[in-house]
């Protein structure tokens, strides 16, 4: 029997590709600014703001990988987030504030889940809907007015979620890596994410085998819009302030780690992996393209390109294109027969 | 599929119970209405483009002015907000004077060339038209006598006026300084390349960063980038920006890079909850007032004098004061309420 070659097995582990180029980024970078990423502080800025958005991307890795989209996340951090933080401003206390924004984005999700799977809306109408009703209710519900709640910052809370472990390491990483973990099981080891996958792949199959495709849809919108509510809190909490716009710019960036993730926008496939690594990319290209001195118009331009040869890479290596690649490589490295002397 | 439908209508009645919660002033301004309708005579309409997004910190403050004015001089207001995007402002335009409304406030991002032939039109069948925020002087010049005035900072000059505090603030020949904005869109860093101007005429290094369409939406995103920029230029003596979010969020930006209150000198545009603690740190030296409540109340003041009183249009420079850890402690409360 031949023996695959180690890289091609490699390979074969769950997003290593992927994995590998965000290494290879930062080992980019680490070449080209090397003042900035050889030091401790951009990578504790990444760890602060990336979790947020990481937690929305794990959320859509199981809504893309049911063969679904959610548009309205982006949403519900400004609705969970006002919830927050108008509890915590009204009542003062902010474990009952966390409890009800994350039931506040349950909420958003259930309604998603419902208008999808019993009443048969598609979900990016359905969702794109929920977007500008959620936006717009939380606007009116908060007169507009964007709201400093500085106070929470001496509450355990702030300390549990988003306080220092010794003195620099932003806890929101922690709890967001935590979560990867919980949903990597979920989606591989638990029955949930095996119907997810079945419904991803064919809703008519998935049925015939005995699973219950809507219920398994309004679970799934419905965890997507608890673990959205949760990244609001995570983001209110770390910035001490609330906007009626915040989340806003997430919609594209989470998208993009998830795809870049490899989970595939036909459903049947998702990477809870790829997509953890896919928002540390998404994330960290923009400073990364700045720290290089690529100022002025070429930031956008770069970054899109670095994003480009990051999911070409990801494919390549991950299709285990890498054993034909490398062989080529070796064959134009090599001499042939008839050039030896 | 029962259970799911009524727990549907019961959320949706929780939802329009909380949002007439929100609406509490309502008896208020049906009283104080039809009080104003007696003296100034019929209902106008307006529509009115407030920039960018519904209660963001650099547009609450103007819709708060403009619904002050309307519900003073008896006008029913029709708000338009953009995103501050000058290709939606143009289709709001139309779609506002489709509607035949008796004013249009309009914002000068798309540009003279883009706004002259739509404003031709609509002053021809007699729709008043002013502007706000961002001027258009030619058209101003063409249709003041029938009520075409501007109500807002001199951009420029209030960018100028913010790079010469941040001077003062402890700026030295020399020192090198970074201006972040919008500069890929024109009409939105005017204001910014007043500071650019003013900190490199008073012999600073000055470099331009621009800013994304990703942190435009989202300044939180800002963070790692500006942290990024500073380590690679630890010798960066002062951050200049007139973007109201990201000026919001430089003080998280200094504290993920280490820096202490002053150490940097920091020039924003605005006065978010944010902004004002990024002010009591000393965080923020300096951030430009361009009074967006007035920038609300004038134009819809404007239209409503034109409209009844044929009062030509009057040009108002909103932008003539900062905000500094000196003068902080007067005006938060008011912008707390959302009228600074």
């Amino acid at each position: 029997m031949a023996k695959r070659p180690v890289l091609t097995r490699l390979a074969k582990l769950e997003s290593l590709p992927i994995a590998a180029v965000l290494l290879t980024l930062y080992l980019v970078f680490m070449i080209t600014a090397p003042n900035v990423f050889t030091g401790h502080r951009i990578y504790m800025s990444f760890l602060q703001t990336i979790p947020p958005m990481l937690v929305l991307a794990l959320g859509l890795t199981f809504v893309i990988t049911a063969g679904e989209i959610d548009l309205s996340f982006s949403a519900v951090v400004a609705f969970s987030g006002f919830v927050f933080s108008w509890w915590y401003r009204t009542v003062g206390e902010p474990w009952s504030a966390l409890l009800l924004a994350i039931l506040a984005g349950a909420l958003v999700g259930y309604v998603n889940g419902v208008l999808v799977a019993k009443i048969g809306v598609p979900s990016i109408m359905a969702t794109l809907a929920a977007q500008f009703f959620w936006a717009g209710l939380t606007v009116l519900l908060a007169g507009g007015a964007s709201w400093n709640i500085k106070g929470i910052q001496d509450e355990a809370l702030h300390g549990v979620f988003v306080g220092r472990l010794f003195g620099s390491v932003p806890a929101q990483s922690l709890w967001a890596l935590a979560l990867t973990v919980f949903c990597w099981f979920l989606l591989n080891r638990h029955r949930f994410g095996e119907e997810i996958m079945f419904v991803g792949d064919n809703p008519n199959v998935a049925r015939v085998m005995g699973i219950n495709v809507e219920r398994t849809k309004i679970k799934l919108f419905t965890m997507n819009g608890a673990m959205a509510g949760f990244a609001a809190m995570l983001l209110t909490t770390e910035m001490n302030t609330f906007w009626t716009t915040q989340g806003e710019g997430y919609l594209l960036p989470v998208m993009a780690a998830v795809f870049i993730g490899g989970s595939s926008i036909a459903g049947g496939e998702g990477f809870i992996v790829g997509t953890f690594f896919g928002a540390y990319i998404i994330g960290s290209l923009e400073a990364g393209v700045v720290a290089t001195g690529i100022g002025g118009y070429w930031t956008q331009l770069v970054s899109g390109l670095v994003m480009g040869a990051s999911v070409v890479l990801n494919i390549v290596i991950g299709d285990g294109r890498l054993t034909a690649v490398s062989n080529r490589v070796r064959s134009w490295a090599t001499p042939s027969r008839g050039d030896r002397g | 599929m029962k259970r799911s439908t009524k727990l549907i209508a019961l959320l949706a009645a929780i939802t329009l119970i909380l949002a007439a919660c929100g609406s509490d002033e309502s008896s208020d301004t049906t009283t104080t209405a039809a009080a104003a309708a007696g003296a100034m005579g019929d209902e106008i309409t307006v529509y009115m483009q407030m920039g960018g997004n519904q209660g963001d910190p650099s547009t609450l403050a103007r819709t708060n002015g403009a619904k002050a004015a309307a519900e003073a001089l008896n006008v029913k207001l029709i708000e338009q907000y953009s995103g501050w995007d000058p290709q939606v402002m143009i289709e709001q335009f139309k779609e506002a004077a489709a509607a035949d409304p008796d004013g249009i406030v309009i914002m000068g991002h798309p540009g003279e060339d883009a706004f002259a032939s739509l404003v031709a039109d609509a002053e021809s069948r007699g729709i008043v038209i002013t502007s706000g925020n961002n001027p258009l002087p030619n058209l101003q010049a063409q249709y003041q006598a029938s009520g075409f005035g501007y109500a807002g900072a001199d951009l420029h000059a209030g960018g100028y006026l913010t790079g010469q505090a941040m001077v003062a603030a402890g700026l030295q020949a020399g020192d090198k300084a970074v201006v972040y904005d919008i500069w890929h869109n024109e009409s939105r860093s005017v204001s910014s390349q007043g500071i650019y101007d003013a900190l490199t005429d008073a012999g600073l290094e000055v470099e331009k960063l621009d800013v994304s369409d990703e942190v435009d939406q989202e300044a939180s995103l800002a963070i790692p980038i500006l942290t990024a920029y500073l380590e690679d230029h630890p010798d960066i003596k002062a951050i200049g920006t007139q973007h109201g979010n990201i000026t919001a969020n430089l003080m998280k930006v200094l504290e993920a890079a280490g820096k202490e209150p002053g150490e940097v000198i920091v020039g924003g545009i605005d006065l978010s909850p944010a902004t004002i603690e990024g002010i009591e740190a000393g965080y923020i030296s300096v951030s430009f007032d361009q009074v967006l409540y007035l920038q609300g109340y004038l134009p819809i003041m404007q239209v409503a004098f034109t409209s009844r009183y044929l009062i030509p249009g009057l040009d108002v420079n909103t932008g003539v004061g900062t905000v500094t850890p000196a003068n902080i402690a007067e005006i938060a409360p008011l912008i707390e309420e959302g009228i600074r």
